[in-house]
């Protein structure tokens, strides 16, 4: 993946004085090798994240490096289970499927370079690569990107004997933490500025997005961005707009791709297009893996964003659409707390109901509603960007042998 | 015999160049006289330094030019035969251009210094650098003209010329705009070495040398930044002015940035939240009353603290987090004295309350433990002007760090600001305006440009 990015075009976005933080901050980590280890180098958020940090951390004068575990489609089967597992749902996981994890990790084992001072593991495919502690030292954190709130406790208590040999934890919500006996640290995750996805877009490839899928330009539009699952409620975001819809002309978007790993996503597509029947202002997009432009252009053009989610992880559709100032309507579960700060960020809900009321508030209140996004985008500005990810990592190296409160550097 | 007789013969040849040399030579020191005297009275009324040079340079060669010019009508009115006339002529043309060439030469120096107004602020290498163009172009011109007279081929010779001075302005065609420049910046005033200055770019620090060719500052962060004299001239400068009153000792700008630790801890309901808050360390009361200031800059009032929302919004206690917000933490002295307060005023509603509300699921308290990592910037203020000028670029982590752990983690009887305004620099009055501000009641930015236009006013 070649993407150029150059730390100094965030300075625009975060101001000078924190780009010259990070720089001091880097600066005294010179010397000192991090290693970063996960599963894959592309296709899904850590791989994504990974491949903006590297490089960002190495402008900084960081010694960053990545690798990958190698494995094979079964060990991925069952990684998947895992993280269904951590994630409450449950699964059955056989003993077997447990001895092909710890088998695959072993062959790692003997395969990965492992020269780094700070071993930086993230998620749970390569958490059993600590028993290399035992031989080579040196610091281990494991960065656990996903929700372990509620996690299966039999899958839970197998990660944990791995887990609990880290010298810490980095994990995305306070909800997640768990009782270990290491230290755990809290950093979000976070959505880079720069980037397809969200970089600022001109309004005619706005247009042409729109006019590409059929959408009225002149008509309110009411956005979810997710996959097609029924943890995202799709069935739940029709309701609520036909709820809308009774007073106010507006129309509903539904984008989303159907994972190839997933293969409910593809029921899921079926049921929510029969459920939309022909209504003219329902519009549901697969849209696929990839298509960040339109994405971008799809959240730039919504006048209300919604993720009416049943369970949720950290949810950064709703960050990226904080960033593009738009006024949200969003499920309070997950990380979207963390997020939404309900009146403030935007609006929180727990029923269809309150979703259809919180609409009808930002319709019929334009004004509310650039406030609410303005809010938005502040908050993410201050909480939610790669800058401040790379700030928390680069806290947590400098401070990880250190247990006062109040540290000078 | 033969001389005598050849001077008997042509005595009057002799004579009349004679004469015409003595008379020339007095009529023309008669008129020196009267002409520099005039001048050194003009001069005096006028008061102009270069006129002044230049008398004093030419009165001495002046008579001898004469002596030149005597000889040269003497040798004209004389009967030597035409080629002799046009040889000393020549002779004598040659060597009053060369003497002449020679005194400009000699003043070119004094005349370029004279014409700066404030001599002791010109760059010492502009000047050596404008008076050897001018001594190279009096030479060649000097050269030129005796060629001339002397009958030499000219147009090679003013090819030459030619090539060499477009050569000349293409190896210096970089340096020429600078020079200008530079000549023009002190010339005019507008920087003068010891000056605050702010470019358009925000580049900001003080004057520490103008070249020939460009102009040093040294940064508020200790770095020196070095601006050709041509891109100072295009851009827009604030110039802040000669350094105000030193302090005794600077001021060093600190950041402070936060790692929040979770401690695993939550709660779901008040009593939880009360026992809990008995237990955990100083550093998550801390977190908690103050993870707003930072957290919500972008909202003016800011929310409260962590505790005042969380009973509000997960537990719907209205009544309570109203209570729970009104605590002045601006009051307290010490994180102690603080968790003390609220915990009372949880216990005091818990005792008037029979049904406790439990949170919903995934709603409950988490506390969380904010380490704090202080580490120095290269921001160092040694007088107020400076510090006003760091204050308005440092990040929000310096700021807070300043006025609020120096208070209440650090135990300082006040912030930072108000300690050094007071101690190093006197400003007893502006301290206590600081002292005075409730942080608590503003978002950072408010707080720092509020902090801004004291210190101007000060100013």
């Amino acid at each position: 993946m070649n993407i150029k990015i150059n730390v100094k075009d965030y300075e625009s976005i975060v101001s000078k004085s924190y780009i010259e933080e990070l720089s001091m901050l880097a600066r005294r980590l010179s010397g000192k090798t991090i290693l970063n280890i996960n599963s894959t180098f592309a296709g899904g958020g850590v791989a994504e994240i990974l491949s903006r940090l590297v490089p960002l951390l190495n402008q900084l004068g960081v010694d960053v490096r990545w690798q990958i575990i190698s494995s094979d489609t079964q060990f991925f089967e069952v990684t998947k289970k895992l993280h269904n597992a951590l994630h409450g749902k449950v699964e059955p996981i056989s003993d077997d499927e447990f001895s092909l994890f710890l088998e695959t990790t072993k062959k790692n084992l003997d395969q990965i370079d492992f020269s780094g001072d700070i071993l930086f593991i993230h998620d749970p495919q390569p958490v059993a690569l600590i028993a290399k502690k035992g031989d080579i030292g040196r610091n281990w954190i494991w960065r656990c990107h996903i929700d372990i709130s509620h996690p299966d406790s039999k899958v839970w208590e197998f990660l944990k004997q791995f887990v609990i040999n880290y010298d810490a934890g980095v994990l995305s919500s306070p909800n997640f933490a768990q009782e270990l006996p290491i230290r755990q640290f809290f950093a979000p995750p976070s959505i880079d500025p720069l980037s397809d996805k969200n970089k600022e877009l001109p309004a005619e490839v706005v247009g042409s997005v729109l006019a590409k899928y059929g959408l009225n330009q002149d008509k309110p539009l009411i956005l979810q961005v997710s996959r097609f699952d029924w943890l995202k409620d799709p069935l739940g975001v029709i309701k609520t707009f036909e709820l809308v819809r009774k007073n106010f002309a507006c129309q509903l978007v539904l984008a989303g791709g159907t994972a190839s790993d997933d293969p409910e996503s593809g029921e899921v597509l079926e049921e929510v297009k029969e459920r939309a029947g022909d209504n003219p202002d329902v519009h549901i997009l697969d849209i696929p893996s990839g298509s960040d432009i339109d994405i971008n252009a799809l959240q730039r053009a919504a006048t209300v964003i919604m993720q009416k989610s049943l369970r949720e992880g950290f949810a950064l559709t709703i960050t990226e659409a904080l960033w593009k100032a738009k006024p949200v309507v969003a499920s309070a579960v997950g990380g979207i707390p963390l997020q939404v700060k309900n009146k403030l960020t935007g609006l929180l809900c727990h029923s269809i109901e309150g979703a259809a009321y919180a609409l009808r508030q930002i319709l019929a209140n334009p004004d509310y509603g650039r406030w609410l996004g303005h809010n938005g985008k502040e908050h993410v500005r201050q909480h939610f960007l790669i800058t401040r990810e790379i700030r928390d990592y680069l806290l947590v190296f400098l401070t990880l042998e250190r247990n006062e409160d109040f540290i000078n550097l | 015999m033969v001389i005598i007789n050849w001077l008997r013969v042509n005595w009057l040849n002799i004579a009349v160049p004679v004469l015409v040399f003595f008379g020339v030579f007095s009529i023309s020191l008669w008129l020196r006289r009267i002409s520099y005297n005039a001048l050194e009275r003009w001069l005096k009324e006028k008061k102009t330094e270069i006129g002044k040079i230049i008398v004093s340079a030419t009165r001495g060669p002046f008579l001898h030019w004469l002596l030149i010019l005597g000889a040269y009508i003497a040798l004209q009115v004389s009967v030597l035969e035409p080629q002799w006339k046009s040889l000393g002529g020549k002779i004598l043309a040659s060597i009053f251009i060369a003497y002449f060439g020679w005194i400009l030469i000699r003043l070119s120096r004094e005349l370029i210094i004279s014409l700066y107004p404030n001599k002791t602020k010109v760059p010492s290498r502009a000047i050596t650098v404008t008076t050897n163009v001018a001594q190279v172009t009096i030479i060649v011109i000097g050269v030129l003209i005796l060629l001339e007279l002397w009958g030499a081929p000219m147009t090679p010779i003013f090819i030459a010329v030619i090539a060499a001075i477009v050569v000349g302005i293409l190896a210096f065609r970089d340096i020429l705009p600078n020079l200008v420049s530079g000549l023009q910046l002190t010339q005019q005033k507008q920087i003068k070495t010891g000056d605050l200055i702010r470019l358009e770019s925000g580049e900001e620090g003080r004057v520490e040398e103008i070249t020939w060719r460009n102009t040093q500052i040294k940064t508020l962060n200790g770095s020196i930044v070095i601006i050709p004299n041509t891109k100072l001239m295009q851009t827009t400068i604030i110039n802040y002015g000669k350094q105000p009153k030193v302090a005794k000792e600077p001021f060093e700008f600190s950041t402070r940035l936060h790692l929040k630790e979770l401690t695993g801890l939550s709660a779901s309901n008040l009593s939880q939240l009360a026992s809990s808050l008995k237990e955990v360390p100083d550093t998550v009361v801390y977190y908690h009353t103050h993870s707003f200031v930072e957290e919500y800059q972008f909202l003016t009032p800011e929310p409260t603290n962590d505790f005042a929302l969380w009973v509000q919004d997960a537990l719907g206690y209205d009544i309570l987090a109203e209570r729970l917000a009104s605590i002045d933490t601006f009051e307290f002295s010490t994180i102690g004295a603080l968790r003390q307060m609220i915990i009372g005023v949880i216990q005091d509603f818990l005792a008037q309350t029979s049904n406790e509300r439990e949170a919903p699921l995934g709603n409950e308290f988490h506390f969380i433990k904010s380490i704090s990592i202080v580490l120095p910037t290269p921001y160092v203020a040694h007088d107020l002007r400076e510090f006003v000028n760091i204050l308005r670029r440092i990040s929000i982590g310096s700021l807070y760090f300043h006025i609020f752990e120096a208070k209440l983690r650090l135990q300082r009887r006040t912030n930072d600001i108000s300690l050094w305004l007071e101690e190093c620099l006197g400003e007893k009055e502006l301290a206590e305006q600081i002292t005075r501000l409730d942080p608590y009641n503003y978002t950072m930015e408010n707080l720092r440009e509020i902090i801004i236009q004291l210190c101007e006013k000060r100013l």
